[in-house]
C-alpha cells in the first residue's frame, strides 16, 4: 500500500491561478506521469491529478532522469519547479516542469478519482474534463483497474475488464470525427530534418510560421503566379515550401499562419543559398499532386519564435548587408501612418516609423510596412504611453541616416513578449532607462562615412571582430573603427607607387626621361612617391593585414614616401630606413577601417583599408572602456 | 617594479577607509599654504595634503602618494606632476571599479 498518491485537485486549482508567477508561490503538488513519450530531445506527458489532466513537458535537463528510469511513464512526481505556458495561438496552457522528484513506486495505471467518468475517456472529446486535447494514444489501456493508492481518497468501485477490438477503440475514441483525422493517428510523421530529394515517401507534420503574399510573375517562359511559406516543425527545424500557378492556387487559401497540417508528396532541392533566409539545406516545392490536410484536432508543440537580439549599438556591422537581425526594444514614439509611393510600380503603401530604445541607451528608427504599419502599427500608437517592449525579427539594416530598420514581408512582432530578454528591458526601463539621455545610433555615423572623416569612435570593434567575421562588407563595404598596434611592416615590399604630381594617379615611366600620366594625358618631368603599404596590426584580440595609402601611412611612419625612399638607399653603417619602420613599429594609433570582400584566385578575402588614422586620445579611450566594462555589467547582472 | 608598499587609488569618498594605510589620489590644487596644499578630489571634495611641498613648477593636476591622516588629509610622500589635461571622472570611475569589483586586481 503506497502513502503517496496525488494532490487532489492540484491541476485545476493551478489552472486557476495564473496569478502565480512563480512556482515558489505555489504549493508544491504531486501528480502522475501519463502518456510520456519524446519529442526531440525532451520528453511530453500528461499530467493527471487524478480528475485533470493537462499536457506538460519536461526541460530536456530532465531528459536523462527519465532515461535512466528515475522517472517513467504512470509514476508519481513532486513538481517542485514549473510554469504555466500557454500553446501559441490556442487558449490551452500546459506545464513546463523544469524541476521535480520521484515520489513513491512507479504505479500499474492511471490513477482515476472520478467517481462517474467512463473509463475509455482518456479520448479528447470528453468536455467535462477540461483537459487539452493530446495526440490520441490508440494504445492507452481502455481497461484502466483502479488502483487504491491510498485512503482518503475516494475510488470508484472496480470495473469488469472488457477487451475490445482495435476499431471498437478506436471508432469509441474518435466518435464521428472525420476520417482525415482518424488516418492521422495511423500515419507515420517523418521529422523536417530527415526529408531529402532521393526519398520521396514521407508526410510532414508542420505548423505554417510564416506565409507569403501570392506574387504574379513574368518572365521567358511566361507567366504564373508564386507564394511560399515557412514551415516549422515539433523539433524546430524549418523548411521553406513553394507553390507555382495551379498549386499556389489550390493551396493558397487551405495555408494559414499559425496552423498545422500533414503534407506529403512534396519535392525537395537543395535550397538557392542567394534568396533563402531559412536555415536548411533544402527547399519543397509542392504541386498539385502534393497533399495538404489540415491536422485540425490535435495539438503540436513549436518551439517558440527563436530570437537573436542584436543590442542597438551594434548595429553598425549590419548597415546594408544582406544578414537579417532581430531587435527587441522600448517603444519611445510612434508616428501616424505615412504613405509613401513605391518606385517600381508607383503603388501607394503604408508606413510607419517607431523608435525603439534599449539599454545600450542607443535609439533607433524601425519603419513597418504594410499591414505591419496599419495593422500592429496601430496598436502600438494606442498604447505608445505604456511603453511596451516589442520585439521584431528579420529586419533589414539600412544607412539611412545612420542607421535605419525596416520590416519585410516577413518580419515578424511580438508585442510584450514573455522572454528573459523582455523582463529585463523592461526592469532596466522601469529604473533607470526611464529617465537617462539618449543619443540615436545614427548620430555617430553617417553615409558621409565613405570619406574616412568619421570618428574614431563610433563602430568601435576588436580586430578579432573584423577577422573571425569572413563575410563582413560582402555586399557594401563597412567602416568600423579600432585601436591598434602597428606590429610589423615588411622591409622588403613595394612600399610605393610612382604618382601624378597633379592628380596623384599612377604614371608609367617615358622611354625619353619622364613620366606619362594617363590621366592628365601629359608628360611630366617629375613624379612623387605615394604610399600603398601593407601593415600588420595586432590588439589583445588578433591581428590582421591592413593597407594603407599615402596620407595615412605618413601620419604612420611620419615621414613622406619620397623622403622614405631616399633613406633607403642610401649608404651606411645605420640603415635609417629601418630604424624608421622599427620606430613606427609598436606604436599604438586609432583606426578607421573599411572591411570589404575581395575575390582572389578564386578565392574570397577579406581586405581592411585605412580610412583615417589618429593619435590615441587617453581620456577618450578610457571613457570606451569603462562604458564597455559597465555594459558588461548589466548585461550579467540580469542573467 | 616595487611593490613592497601598494598604495590604494582613492578618492575623495574612499579616502575614509583607508586612514592610517599608503594611499594615492590625483587632486586638482586649489590653493596652498606653509606645508600644506588644499585641493578638490576627482569626486569634487576639498582634500588637505601636508608634508614636504611638491617642488615647482606644479601643473593642474598632481597626484600624491602617502598616509591618509584622516577622512579628508593626507600626509604626502611622494608628487608627481600629471599635467593640466587631465580626465577627473575617469580617474573617479578608476577609484569606483578598483575598490569595489575589481578590488581583487589591486592590493
Amino acid at each position: 500500500m503506497q502513502t503517496a498518491s496525488v494532490t487532489p485537485d492540484a491541476i485545476s486549482s493551478v489552472l486557476s491561478n495564473p496569478s502565480f508567477d512563480s512556482s515558489s508561490d505555489r504549493p508544491e503538488i504531486v501528480v502522475q506521469v501519463v502518456d510520456l513519450k519524446p519529442i526531440g530531445n525532451r520528453y511530453t506527458f500528461s499530467a493527471n491529478d487524478g480528475k485533470t489532466k493537462v499536457k506538460a513537458i519536461f526541460t530536456a535537463s530532465l531528459t536523462p532522469e527519465i532515461i535512466s528510469g528515475k522517472i517513467q511513464n504512470l509514476c508519481l512526481i513532486r513538481l517542485i519547479d514549473f510554469t504555466v505556458n500557454d500553446i501559441s495561438s490556442k487558449s490551452t496552457k500546459y506545464f513546463l516542469v523544469t524541476k521535480c522528484e520521484a515520489v513513491g513506486s512507479v504505479l500499474d495505471s492511471e490513477i482515476n478519482l472520478e467517481s462517474n467518468s467512463q473509463e475509455e475517456e482518456e479520448a479528447t472529446t470528453e468536455p467535462k474534463r477540461q483537459k487539452l486535447d493530446h495526440s490520441p494514444a490508440p494504445v492507452t489501456p481502455v481497461s484502466d483497474v483502479k488502483m487504491d493508492v491510498s485512503t482518503g481518497i475516494t475510488l470508484k468501485p472496480k470495473q469488469d475488464f472488457v477487451s475490445k477490438s482495435a476499431s471498437q477503440i478506436m471508432s469509441e475514441q474518435r466518435g464521428n470525427a472525420a476520417p482525415a483525422a482518424r488516418m492521422s493517428m495511423t500515419r507515420r510523421v517523418h521529422p523536417l530534418v530527415s526529408l531529402n530529394p532521393y526519398q520521396g515517401n514521407w508526410t510532414i507534420k508542420v505548423r505554417v510560421t510564416n506565409k507569403g503574399v501570392m506574387r504574379n510573375y513574368k518572365n521567358a517562359r511566361g507567366e504564373g503566379c508564386v507564394f511560399n511559406v515557412e514551415l516549422t516543425d515539433e523539433e524546430g527545424t524549418q523548411i521553406q515550401a513553394t507553390m507555382f500557378n495551379d498549386a499556389a492556387r489550390k493551396f493558397y487559401d487551405r495555408f494559414q499562419l499559425g496552423k498545422v497540417y500533414y503534407i506529403s508528396r512534396g519535392s525537395l532541392k537543395l535550397a538557392n543559398k542567394q534568396f533563402k533566409t531559412i536555415q536548411n539545406d533544402y527547399e519543397m516545392t509542392l504541386n498539385d499532386n502534393s497533399e495538404v490536410e489540415e491536422a485540425s484536432s490535435e495539438e503540436m508543440f513549436i518551439p517558440e519564435t527563436k530570437f537573436n537580439f542584436i543590442p542597438i549599438e551594434e548595429l553598425g556591422m549590419y548597415v546594408n548587408q544582406k544578414e537579417l537581425i532581430d531587435l527587441i526594444g522600448v517603444v519611445q514614439s510612434v508616428s501616424p501612418t505615412m504613405s509613401i509611393r513605391r518606385r517600381t510600380d508607383n503603388e501607394m503603401i503604408p508606413k510607419r516609423d517607431i523608435t525603439l530604445a534599449d539599454e545600450s541607451k542607443k535609439t533607433v528608427v524601425v519603419s513597418l510596412w504594410n499591414d505591419l504599419a496599419t495593422g500592429i502599427g496601430q496598436e502600438l500608437l494606442d498604447m505608445a504611453d505604456k511603453s511596451p517592449v516589442i520585439a521584431i525579427k528579420s529586419l533589414k539594416v539600412g544607412d539611412f541616416q545612420g542607421v535605419s530598420l525596416s520590416t519585410i514581408s516577413r518580419s515578424n512582432v511580438v508585442i510584450n513578449p514573455e522572454s528573459p530578454e523582455a523582463k529585463k528591458l523592461k526592469s532596466w526601463f522601469d529604473s533607470e532607462g526611464k529617465e537617462v539621455s539618449m543619443s540615436s545610433i545614427g548620430s555617430g555615423m553617417s553615409p558621409l562615412a565613405k570619406n574616412g572623416s568619421r570618428s574614431m569612435y563610433t563602430d568601435r570593434v576588436l580586430l578579432s571582430q573584423i577577422t573571425s567575421n569572413p563575410s563582413l562588407g560582402e555586399e557594401k563595404p563597412v567602416f568600423l573603427s579600432t585601436r591598434a598596434y602597428i606590429s610589423f611592416i615588411k622591409p622588403d615590399q613595394t612600399m610605393w607607387y610612382q604618382a601624378c604630381k597633379t592628380c596623384n594617379k599612377k604614371v608609367t615611366e617615358a622611354l625619353d626621361s619622364g613620366y606619362w600620366c594617363e590621366g592628365c594625358q601629359k608628360k611630366y618631368e617629375e613624379c612623387s612617391l605615394r604610399y600603398i603599404m601593407a601593415v600588420k596590426v595586432t590588439d589583445s584580440s588578433g591581428e590582421t593585414w591592413i593597407s594603407s595609402f599615402n596620407d595615412e601611412a605618413e601620419k604612420i611612419l611620419g615621414c613622406s614616401a619620397d623622403e622614405l625612399n631616399k633613406l633607403r638607399s642610401e649608404e651606411g653603417e645605420v640603415n635609417e630606413y629601418q630604424t624608421k619602420l622599427k620606430e613606427a613599429t609598436w606604436s599604438c594609433h586609432a583606426f578607421r577601417v573599411s572591411v570589404t570582400q575581395n575575390e582572389y584566385n578564386g578565392e574570397k578575402r577579406q581586405r581592411v583599408t585605412v580610412k583615417g588614422v589618429a593619435p590615441v586620445d587617453f581620456a577618450a579611450e578610457t571613457r570606451l572602456l569603462l562604458q564597455d566594462i559597465s555594459n558588461k555589467n548589466n548585461n550579467q547582472a540580469s542573467q | 617594479m616595487d611593490t613592497s608598499s601598494p598604495s590604494a587609488f582613492v578618492n575623495g569618498a574612499l579616502l575614509r577607509r583607508y586612514i592610517g594605510q599608503k594611499v594615492r589620489t590625483v587632486i586638482q590644487v586649489i590653493g596652498s599654504d606653509t606645508g600644506s596644499v588644499v585641493g578638490k578630489s576627482t569626486d569634487d571634495l576639498q582634500i588637505v595634503v601636508r608634508g614636504p611641498s611638491p617642488t615647482p613648477p606644479l601643473t593642474t593636476y598632481l597626484e600624491v602618494i602617502g598616509i591618509a591622516e584622516s577622512d579628508n588629509s593626507i600626509r604626502a610622500e611622494t608628487w608627481t606632476n600629471f599635467g593640466n589635461t587631465f580626465d577627473p571622472q575617469n580617474y573617479n570611475e578608476l577609484c569606483k571599479l578598483a575598490n569595489g569589483e575589481f578590488k581583487h586586481l589591486f592590493i
